[in-house]
């Protein structure tokens, strides 16, 4: 390699650097699975429209490598049962976690600052049991390891967020769908009050704008959004089955802002309709339109 | 003997503490320890909840078991079992030897104290909680020593693991673990009058410095009560004549018992801990079933005996001198715990040993002071600004020892009410302020929410129309947990909270036609 060859080769990874991270990961998508953007995958089995999803984007070991400490974050807020579809399916988050330690992942962490008593989320959301079993490490949140962020949002200037989240090598989002008064919908976006500290419920002031301000700083490696059972109605907390819908399908995409406003669709709305969405994509944070978007739908 | 009962006391000790520690949440819906065992052997709740509220759980007939064992063998309970006894005896042990044995022969005064409760109960006042051993030990242990045990715990890791000493943090985090998974609580339980509950519990222990087990010899109402059973047990002591009255044995005697008078032996003081056999220069002293008793008479006087009496029964219109007991005059912050019943009912059956307290998840449960009128004083409260009370959580039912909360089934808990939550609305963000928050609808728990909001339009102060959305408490639906109140985010006096009205245990204090007590029994 001569000086001139080495300037270029400087020049255009320093290029390449500077991309936005979802820009970049968008590229590497291109280049591994034929430009899919959004996996959108429908099946009676959790654990098998995970793998497909999964192998669709490009397959585990895009996302995961070898000795890889990656954080698994599902909603467990609250003290609910699966079926009630208040917090992520347990077999989704299983099916999440068997592939990382199949890609190598050295290990494992769950977590979530929940609104219920901890211990009854985590236990009664089956996914501690779940995932436990599986090895992956369920910790309750320590409040020691909050530490303020300087996100320089719109809304949020600092904020206490979870330092295990950021020490991670990778970071996959498992939110589940469900209503929600204020947000209308709380998918991965919103997932991510989860890892905040402090008085976390007053940024219901400005929610549209916090939750963009989260994603300036959170930068998931994957979202799987489960769909497997979605809240229609009474969110977050439910409690009723009327309010529950079955739909079997998880959407799977790199893109957090891409998912969120696919997983619109499935209420009913677009991407748009929600304003952290539409803020999101305005800030360049990610892309909402789905037109502009390479969705393969695929049935298991 | 002495090596065996140590033994022995120290399992009963250890059995106890253990069950103490698995009084919490796991996650699960039943806590999987049977944790109020120690109560349901308590023959002395069992005899005055028999009389205050002529009915009792049924686990509270194990407390025979405790009245045949000492019909059999005299006080071993106190002895041998007791964990607050033990307690007691660990405590006596720090005594200087060689200060002498002065006995102040104040024994009567258990038995004053005992007539006392019995004649309140017998009037329907319960008051045995406040001095029952067991109800004592583990209010005291609920309510402040663990919480204090926690936080000085917690002090420590925290100290060490804001130091950053790089290997050091990794050894007390390794133990800080290891502790939060054994013995320390899953969160920093914090109560009212800790300190002054602990303050009494360690004034009991130090009566220990002031005179051997001087709680067990001249205060305990459980005492008295085996006592009184003790004087029939079977298991006789006696002195041979080789007895030299050398005292060696007084001065080791547990109870106070008089083991050196020989024939005026004390047997309702004697803690049948064996230790005058043990000591005995002559060995003349033994323990057996044959031959004759002969012990001590026990006379407390005619007119003490009546006059304790009277104080019983003269104590419960003095303490129900209160308007709190006047339809709808119960102070409107007294929450009791889901299940609880008809405050009167529930005073009769509550002996506040402060289970639910420990068990309460969110740590809402408080004691109160005077919120229920003395009579109901370090009973169960709640208080939503401290925790609410978790939707599918019905812990505190499954470990109330006498029935004051019942035991609910989920199903049934989701429908009992508390109270009834109101929005106050120059305090609320939507109403007031102009400012959205709908933190309160999204806890509420009830399937279909309690909490609605009312989308309406109001002005800034600009004159700009802002859309907000105004939270509205349906009365029908709301159930009173009080989550909204514990997460409202406007500190200090929330802008959502409880009262009692509506509560379905009872019957005057309600506020919609045809609710209250026939809609939930």
């Amino acid at each position: 390699m001569n000086r001139r060859d080495f300037l270029k080769a400087a020049a255009i990874a320093g290029a390449g650097l500077s991309l936005p991270h979802t820009f970049n990961a968008l590229i590497g998508s291109a280049e591994a699975a034929g430009s899919i953007d959004l996996a959108v995958v429908s099946g009676a089995s959790p654990a098998r429209i995970v793998a497909a999803a999964i192998d669709a984007m490009g397959g585990i070991k895009r996302f995961v490598a070898r000795g890889d400490i990656v954080v698994v974050k599902p909603n467990m807020g609250f003290d609910r049962t699966p079926e009630y579809a208040a917090t992520t399916n347990p077999d989704v988050v299983a099916a999440v976690v068997k592939l990382c330690f199949e890609a190598g992942a050295k290990k494992v962490k769950i977590f979530d600052r929940s609104v219920n008593d901890p211990r009854r989320c985590y236990v009664q959301s089956g996914i501690a049991g779940a995932a436990g079993a599986l090895g992956a490490e369920v910790s309750y949140i320590d409040e020691r390891k909050f530490k303020d962020f300087s996100i320089k949002g719109e809304a949020l200037k600092t904020w206490p967020l979870y330092t295990e989240l950021f020490e991670a090598d990778k970071v996959i989002n498992i939110p589940i769908a469900k209503h929600h008064s204020r947000a209308k919908l709380t998918m991965s976006m919103k997932n991510w009050m989860g890892v905040m500290g402090g008085s976390r419920s007053m940024i219901h002031q400005k929610l549209d704008e916090s939750l963009v301000d989260l994603a300036l700083v959170i930068k998931p490696t994957l979202t799987i959004l489960d769909a497997v059972r979605i809240m229609t109605a009474n969110g977050p907390q439910g409690g009723s089955l009327e309010d529950v819908k079955r739909l079997d399908t998880v959407i799977v995409g790199i893109d957090q802002v891409a998912v969120d406003s696919y997983g619109a669709t499935l209420f009913g709305m677009r991407g748009g309709d929600l304003g952290y969405v539409k803020k999101a994509a305005g800030r360049g944070l990610g892309v909402m339109d789905l037109s502009k978007l390479n969705v393969q739908k695929i049935a298991v | 003997m002495r090596n065996l009962r140590r033994i022995v006391q120290g399992l009963f000790l250890l059995l106890f503490l253990f069950l103490f520690i698995q009084t919490e949440s796991k996650g699960v819906d039943e806590l999987g320890y049977p944790v109020k065992l120690f109560l349901d052997f308590d023959p002395l709740i069992f005899l005055t909840t028999v009389l205050s509220a002529h009915a009792v759980a049924k686990a509270f007939y194990l407390s025979i078991v405790v009245i045949a064992l000492t019909i059999l063998l005299g006080r071993v309970f106190c002895g041998w079992i007791c964990p607050l006894g033990t307690l007691n005896n660990i405590v006596s042990s720090l005594r200087k030897k060689r200060t002498p044995a002065v006995s102040r022969n104040w024994h009567k005064a258990k038995y004053y104290i005992l007539i006392f409760l019995l004649a309140s109960s017998l009037f329907t006042l319960q008051l045995v909680g406040i001095m029952d051993p067991l109800s004592l030990l583990i209010r005291s242990l609920s309510l402040s020593i663990y919480p204090a045990f926690n936080g000085a715990a917690r002090a420590v890791f925290d100290t060490i693991y804001s130091s950053n000493v790089k290997g050091l943090v990794d050894v007390s985090e390794f133990f800080y673990t290891l502790f939060k998974k054994s013995i320390l609580a899953f969160q920093q339980p914090l109560y009212y009058q800790g300190a002054l509950i602990g303050a009494l519990f360690l004034g009991i222990l130090a009566l220990n410095l002031v005179e051997k087990r001087f709680w067990c010899r001249y205060l305990c109402p459980l005492g008295a009560l085996l006592g009184v059973f003790s004087r029939s047990s079977l298991l006789k002591r006696s002195v041979s004549e080789g007895c030299t009255s050398c005292g060696a044995c007084d001065a080791v005697c547990q109870g106070g018992a008089a083991p050196d008078k020989k024939e005026e032996w004390r047997d309702a003081e004697c803690f049948y801990c064996l230790n005058c056999d043990d000591v005995c220069p002559e060995n003349a002293i033994s323990f057996g079933f044959a031959g004759k008793k002969t012990a001590a008479v026990m006379d407390l006087g005619r007119r003490r005996v009546v006059t304790s009496m009277a104080a019983g029964a003269i104590a419960v219109p003095l303490l129900r001198t209160s308007p709190l007991l006047k339809p709808g005059g119960p102070d409107q912050k007294l929450l009791r715990p889901p299940g609880s019943l008809d405050e009167k009912e529930f005073l009769k059956r509550c002996v506040k040993c402060g289970e639910c307290m420990k068990v309460c998840i969110t740590n809402g449960l408080q004691p109160t002071l005077l919120e229920a009128g003395l009579e109901g004083i370090w009973s169960p409260l709640l208080v939503p600004r401290i925790g609410y009370c978790e939707y599918r959580c019905t812990l505190c039912g499954q470990v109330c020892p006498t029935g004051a909360i019942r035991r609910l089934e989920q199903k049934e808990k989701a429908k009992v009410r508390i109270g009834t939550a109101m929005v106050d609305r120059s305090r609320c963000l939507p109403h007031a302020h102009a400012t959205p928050c709908i933190v309160c609808e999204e806890v509420c728990p009830t399937p279909k929410k309690a909490i609605w909001l009312d989308k309406v339009t109001v002005k800034d102060r600009e004159g700009k129309e802002v859309i907000v959305e105004q939270p509205r408490v349906d009365l029908e639906l709301c159930i009173g947990c009080g989550i909204c109140e514990t997460k409202c985010p406007v500190l200090g006096q929330p802008a959502i909270h409880v009262t009692s009205i509506g509560e379905s245990r009872s019957k005057e204090n309600q506020l919609l036609m045809n609710s209250g007590i026939d809609k939930v029994y």
